[in-house]
């Protein structure tokens, strides 16, 4: 009985390994099959400007929400530490290092994940079910080029472009929550902030949100086409791929951490 | 997919905007109360609540161990070359990172992989339900669908938030405190430095955590609720789930992060 329960322990850790093995497999295979399809560079023009304005220009409410709201958070938090040692000329560094570097990219990213990542899955997950990439298949158009390529360069191009000014909502955010709550005027942030900071600083973050553009792209497109069974598969299908990309973001957060200067 | 004429689109859609929101609200009001009220009384299906806890909160081991471990390690990587770069002493980054953990990023990053993974999980389940007209014979059966499928949902992610957020944060400390010690050469002992967290801190980090405990479900729920035509409902639903649930995310964090500031953390 009890080496039962060992086996099917190790079978559960198995079928586990396996899942995760085969869905990174499939995203790996995709990245590839999208790099193939630009080696003769061929867009779809119209297409592209499509989903740059559906996922970018109709994503710049939440993230300058969002970010607007991170950098009040950030101002806190760098508050605690400034107001123990008094250091008010630290704080516009405190938040603009925290902001460009991690916190920026990452939360921004992840909220493009949960509104255009997920979206994208559910499109193509929608037209996978009702067998419309079957439909363009059977008319000779791949559905790579025409579907994937396009959304996947949208998103690498709207996400750098949304932490950008995301990044800067967030230091406004900070400077503007300084001035209410702390009483800090906006030179002495500013100058915190320029004197301490350098643009290594904020690139850093921008060719973070080029990956993660990548990541989320990947990501989603991968389990939108892979959908199987009806409403309830477009469903899981969006699940999953929330959270392959969040754990992505998070994996390559770390490893880019270190490879950038 | 072009834009239209910003003046035709305030003019018409000004009206059904409010008609659409004011809706919002009253579901949103109804659900709210109605679980506040199943899950002080009311009956309870037997099983139902240990098994959305294993959904919830086993289901989501993994994911927040692997994605709370990087955060760890990136985040004392980040603050050590920092301090390296303008002070150089390292022996005081590590009580500073336990205490940041403790009442702020903890908590937020923990609810934020949370909305992703539980918000998305809730949105698609109620919402497939909702498109396959389950809930309407839930409703027929004489069953009150948000005291059935909220409360349980409720009760469990409001106990596993916590729970979650304790062992992403050992995660993120053990991570954490490896990378100190392989990439910068502080002592272990002298990283994991406890003192430094007060009373307030832990207040804090413990309201923050009943407070996106309660509100990811609800909101989930809610848009779960809303769902409506086939697939491509279900996959509106979900993703309205988890910008939602981040969003409110965010701000309970910043509300609940000024509050403390000002009531707990008295220098």
């Amino acid at each position: 009985m009890n080496g039962g329960a060992a086996t099917l322990v190790l079978e559960r850790i198995g079928a586990g390994v396996l899942a995760i093995a085969r869905e990174a497999g499939g995203i790996g295979v995709l990245c590839g099959r999208v790099v193939r399809s630009l080696v003769p560079p061929a867009l779809d023009a119209r297409e592209l400007k499509l989903h740059l304005y559906k996922m970018g220009v109709r994503s710049v409410p939440i993230v300058v929400l969002t970010a607007f709201f991170t950098g009040g958070i950030m101002l806190i938090q760098s508050g605690i530490f400034v107001r123990r040692f008094g250091a008010y000329g630290l704080l516009g560094w405190g938040v603009g290092y925290a902001v460009f570097r991690e916190i920026g990219p990452i939360l921004i990213a992840l909220m493009f994940s949960g509104r255009v990542g997920a979206n994208n899955t559910a499109e193509l997950g929608t037209m996978t079910v009702t067998e419309q990439i079957d439909g363009l298949r059977a008319l000779a158009i791949d559905p790579i080029r025409y579907l994937l390529v396009p959304r996947v360069l949208a998103m690498m191009i709207m996400l750098f472009c949304l932490t950008l000014i995301g990044d800067l909502v967030a230091i406004l955010g900070g400077a503007i929550m300084g001035k209410l709550l702390l009483g800090v005027d906006f030179w002495t942030f500013y100058n915190s902030f320029a004197d301490n900071l350098k643009t290594q600083d904020l690139a850093h973050g921008l060719w973070k949100s080029i990956a993660f553009g990548g990541i989320i792209a990947l990501s989603s497109c991968h389990f939108g086409v892979s959908v199987r069974g009806g409403a309830v598969g477009v469903g899981r299908a969006v699940n999953a791929a929330v959270v392959a990309a969040a754990v992505g973001i998070m994996l390559l957060d770390y490893f880019l951490t270190y490879l950038l200067p | 997919m072009r834009p239209d004429r910003p003046a035709k689109r305030l003019l018409f859609g000004t009206p059904w905007g409010v008609s659409a929101i004011s809706l919002h609200f009253e579901l949103a009001r109804r659900i709210a109360a109605q679980t506040a009220r199943g899950a002080l009384r009311g009956r309870r299906e037997p099983g139902e609540l240990v098994r959305q806890m294993y959904q919830i909160g086993n289901r989501s081991l993994l994911f927040v161990a692997v994605t709370l471990g990087f955060i760890g390690m990136v985040l004392v990587y980040q603050t050590c070359l920092q301090v390296n770069r303008i002070t150089g002493d390292l022996s005081q980054v590590g009580g500073e990172i336990v205490k940041i953990l403790t009442h702020e990023f903890g908590p937020t990053l923990t609810a934020m992989m949370l909305a992703t993974r539980v918000g998305a999980g809730i949105a698609a389940e109620i919402g497939s339900m909702m498109v396959t007209e389950q809930v309407d014979a839930l409703r027929m059966c004489g069953v009150e669908p948000i005291e059935y499928l909220i409360v349980p949902r409720f009760l469990a992610s409001l106990a596993m938030t916590g729970i979650l957020t304790v062992f992403g944060v050992a995660v993120a400390l053990a991570l954490g405190t490896l990378t100190a010690y392989a990439s910068f050469h502080v002592n272990p002992h002298i990283f994991l430095d406890f003192d430094r967290v007060r009373f307030g801190d832990l207040v804090t980090g413990i309201l923050k955590c009943i407070a996106y405990g309660a509100a990811i479900p609800l909101v989930s729920g809610h848009c779960g609720l809303m769902a409506r035509g086939g697939s491509e409902g279900v996959g509106q639903a979900t993703t309205r789930a988890v910008i939602a649930s981040s969003f409110v995310v965010i701000v309970l964090d910043f509300g609940l992060a000024g509050l403390s500031y000002f009531l707990l953390q008295q220098p």
